[in-house]
């Protein structure tokens, strides 16, 4: 980066700092869905960092996935407010997360396809082993519709204009749901198990 | 073999549909891929087509059903595949290579003009001739080969310059056209397996990395000597070469050129051949974009498939939620009830800014205490009543476009080749063309029968007398 253009330019009058910016604060920036914003990403990546800094924020580039994100710095000695909101889950949402993910692992080991693409069919099989036997079949399909429109509210599936409708597994799922988070799950639910189990 | 999807697709039961189908969709048109909405429009139009004239009751099920079954997992007829995210989002339709053999093969039924025996046997004499030369390593020998060519040039720049000129044989200029014409079409499907190839490559790299269990450093030794693996491979060698032979302006140049020289020659021009060759260039390109772009994305997924982070990530992720799966299970009849079971930090800061939400405001209600004045029209008004619009010139056009290949059509034979989309306006619309114009004919005595889909889908038909356009 040269030093020169930054100190020529005073943060508040760049307009195109401003629209990074912005578009990083309404949600993940996409590469193939943004190019314009990407590339001014990539222009100003180091003022970027240093402006969202000030608010507390990491910005989150990755390359090979072609998105980024900002994250709440996780340092506990900076007072700096929490902007990013931990957002509470229940628990069948959270296993719709759990199996979107391993998808994703599956379709990368797998090779071919650039997008991984699920017919609201699909997700329904893939939901129903793990949900509770129901008499109501028509409801059981409702209630996995109610799912998925919260998980996609998250940016994890986006709803593709085809007929009829898909939806697409957004790779962004993979930085949030990441190993760490699933290994946290899989204790709590190893708890909850046990507590279940023992009190039969 | 009978594993083979080339020989799963011959003995299908609907196997004359399928291929009949998809020779008229893809390898007439010369496309690449299809948009599967529009390939499910043609096929219903092609089993609308067949139920009419043939009365069979054998495909009752939708376009869109039969494309999926085709392309799914255990027919392999055909690749359903989404494109890039930056092309668009509806999933296409492309042949496997599979199944361009069958079709390829079937279509080698037809009578050929003349198989010409003589071209080939030179072009395999040529050949041989080539890679013995090329792979000769006494100099000795290279020479004595050139010296004899030259031998030869020299006896013919001779003979020319003495003013004798062989007439060419109108018979070996055939041949040899049909000759590049069959392998110009060969070429263009093989790309369709050079495109597989690819894939498989890709599919092989990966289920290798997948299955080691070597240590980090090996494996990241193997990621590297892997990361061109596909580039590198001889099929990505051989078709950089092509691709880069095709780029050239220069090439592309004398092609043309040559091409020109060909086609207008009065032996080519008696052949019946298609307009295939002369648009061989940009059928080339078309064809070899696709396969560049797939081998891209392909190269480019695989990199971020061995970045070797994702990939211990990945196998831990794996491990986990195959745990996370036993114990949701076990569960499964009395799951957690909390709303709150965890919590995931989302992507995007919230912000909520007081002031940007609107203070209270009463509704207004108005009330209309005057009474409007009746105005006049000093224009024609009857645009506004014509609600369904139909565009009599656009109509006209299907009329002369069908009126091309034959010289009369009927308005039901016409409705055919055009579904209605308009509905019964449009047909009154045909009605009122054929009343008006001379070259038409409406025989009251006969009647036919009119049949299209509305909005919704559902069938409407209307019994009149035959209209009949002629030219």
């Amino acid at each position: 980066m040269n030093t020169n253009t930054q100190s020529e330019h005073s943060t508040s009058d760049d307009p195109a700092l401003g629209t990074v910016v912005v578009n990083l604060m309404k949600g993940v920036v996409y590469r193939d869905l943004n190019p314009d914003v990407w590339q001014q990403l990539e222009e100003l990546h180091a003022r970027v960092i240093d402006y969202v800094a000030v608010m507390g924020l990491n910005l989150i580039v990755d390359e090979a996935e072609g998105y980024a994100y900002l994250k709440q710095v996780s340092d506990e000695e900076r007072s700096v407010p929490k902007l990013i909101a931990r957002r509470p889950l229940s628990f069948p949402i959270s296993l719709l997360c759990v199996l979107l993910r391993k998808k994703m692992v599956e379709q990368d080991a797998g090779g071919g396809e650039a997008r991984l693409i699920l017919t609201r069919e699909q997700i329904v099989e893939m939901m129903r082993v793990f949900l509770p036997d129901r008499a109501n079949e028509a409801r059981l399909f409702d209630q996995i519709d109610t799912y998925i429109n919260k998980v996609a509210e998250f940016g994890f599936l986006k709803k593709l204009n085809t007929n009829p409708p898909a939806w697409e597994v957004r790779r962004i799922i993979k930085a949030l749901v990441d190993a760490d988070w699933l290994a946290d799950f899989n204790e709590k639910l190893k708890v909850y198990r046990d507590h279940a189990e023992s009190s039969v | 073999m009978r594993t083979h999807p080339s020989w799963r697709l011959l003995q299908a039961d609907s196997a004359p549909l399928i291929i009949s189908f998809l020779y008229k969709s893809f390898i007439l048109t010369n496309k690449r891929s299809i948009a599967a909405e529009t390939l499910a429009t043609q096929l219903d139009d092609y089993l609308h087509h067949l139920r009419e004239t043939t009365g069979e009751k054998r495909f009752p099920r939708k376009g869109r059903d039969y494309l999926n079954d085709w392309a799914s997992g255990e027919q392999g007829y055909l690749r359903k595949y989404y494109p890039a995210a930056s092309v668009g989002d509806e999933p296409l339709f492309d042949l496997t290579p599979s199944t361009e053999k069958v079709i390829e093969w079937i279509s080698g039924f037809e009578q050929k003009q003349f198989v010409g025996t003589e071209s080939r046997l030179l072009t395999v004499f040529r050949l041989l001739s080539e890679i013995a030369s090329d792979t000769e390593t006494d100099p000795q020998q290279r020479i004595d080969r050139l010296e004899q060519e030259k031998a030869k040039l020299e006896q013919e720049i001779a003979s020319l310059k003495s003013g004798h000129i062989m007439p060419h044989d109108p018979t070996r200029v055939k041949e040899k056209f049909l000759q590049a014409e069959d392998t110009a079409r060969q070429l263009l499907s093989d790309f369709r397996q050079v495109e597989e190839n690819f894939r498989h490559l890709d599919r092989d790299v990966r289920e290798r990395i997948t299955t080691a269990s070597s240590g980090k450093g090996k494996m990241l030794d193997d990621i590297f000597s892997e990361q061109d693996a596909i580039t590198e491979s001889d099929q990505g060698r051989s078709f950089k070469a092509f691709w880069s032979w095709l780029m050239s302006r220069a090439s592309q140049d004398e092609l043309q050129a040559t091409l020109e020289k060909v086609l207008a020659l009065p032996e080519v021009q008696s052949l019946q051949h298609d307009e295939l060759l002369s648009r061989i260039r940009f059928r080339l390109l078309e064809a070899g974009e696709k396969v560049n772009s797939t081998c891209a994305q392909l190269v480019e997924q695989l990199r971020r498939y061995l970045d070797d982070q994702a990939w211990l990530e990945n196998r831990r992720i794996m491990e986990i939620v195959r745990e996370i799966e036993q114990s949701a299970i076990a569960v499964r009849q009395s799951p957690p009830a909390d709303k709150l079971f965890t919590t995931l930090s989302l992507n995007k800061p919230a912000l909520e800014m007081p002031m940007s939400r609107g203070l209270f405001r009463p509704a207004s209600r108005p009330v209309i205490s005057e009474t409007p004045e009746e105005g006049e029209a000093d224009f024609d008004t009857t645009a506004l009543y014509t609600q369904h619009y139909v565009d009599e010139r656009a109509l006209l056009a299907r009329i002369r476009f069908a009126l091309q290949s034959r010289p009369q059509i009927s308005l039901a034979e016409l409705v055919k080749l055009h579904p209605v989309e308009k509905g019964l306006s449009e047909v009154v619309a045909y009605l009122h063309i054929a009343s008006e114009s001379d070259h038409a004919l409406v025989d009251s005595d006969s009647s036919e029968e009119i049949i299209w889909h509305d909005a919704q889908g559902r069938q409407k038909e209307a019994v009149m007398p035959v209209v009949i356009f002629t030219r």
